[in-house]
């Protein structure tokens, strides 16, 4: 398993808790158990740690070549996955908010820059998902 | 539609070769170990150069190391 991997695999790893603690949270919220606001950060912070890890963590591989054609090549097909993800995930941004509050509904604009750090890990964990998939494809150590 | 395949001789020829390594072969063609793992298993289809540079290393025509299957429809 080469660092890209390993990058990827602790990014779904923390991203998946990150969500699973978010869903759990609006869940407690919607049945009104008591929680300050702040307590909404956690999960944020659980995603956003991947990063702080792969980059204390991971050391440069070893060898004289680390990334060739085939990383390459994996590499541009993650990023195209990351953006289909994101296109995605503005198109449902866009319209569950008409389908869930109605078209005379409203959101505070506090949300805005939520929504884009949403869409931050929304690219970020369709990208290292996609990353894992291509490498497994090489067989055993590929 | 017919799947097309790519096979190759790469382990025999590696095993030819003096026991080469695939982290020799690697080297000498200028790619990850990961790579030719791959390409070996038939799960990459490396590129035109890179065939070339493997065909090189072992002194043979790209075809020796290569071939390349259509299945019919």
């Amino acid at each position: 398993m080469n660092r890209v991997q390993k990058i990827s695999l602790t990014m779904v790893i923390t991203f998946s808790l990150g969500l699973f603690l978010a869903i759990v949270f609006i869940v407690m919220r919607l049945f009104d158990v008591d929680m300050p606001k702040i307590a909404f950060l956690f999960p944020v912070f659980i995603a956003g740690s991947g990063g702080i890890i792969s980059i204390t963590c991971f050391k440069k591989d070893k060898g004289d070549i680390i990334f060739d054609e085939r990383d390459k090549l994996i590499e541009k097909n993650a990023n195209l996955a990351g953006f289909g993800a994101v296109y995605l995930y503005v198109i449902l941004m866009s319209f569950l908010p008409i389908g869930i509050l109605g078209e005379e509904g409203s959101i505070p604009v506090t949300w805005c820059p939520a929504l884009l750090i949403g869409a931050g890990f929304c690219q970020a964990f369709a990208q290292s998902i996609a990353i894992l998939v291509q490498y497994s494809r090489g067989g055993k150590d590929g | 539609m017919g799947s097309d395949r790519l096979s190759n001789q790469i382990r025999r020829l590696r095993l030819d070769n003096g026991q080469m390594t695939q982290q020799e072969l690697a080297d000498k063609v200028g790619v990850t170990r990961q790579t030719i793992i791959a390409t070996e298993a038939g799960r990459y289809a490396p590129s035109l150069p890179l065939a070339f540079r493997i065909a090189q290393t072992f002194g043979v025509p790209i075809e020796q190391v290569f071939q390349y299957d259509k299945e019919q429809p």
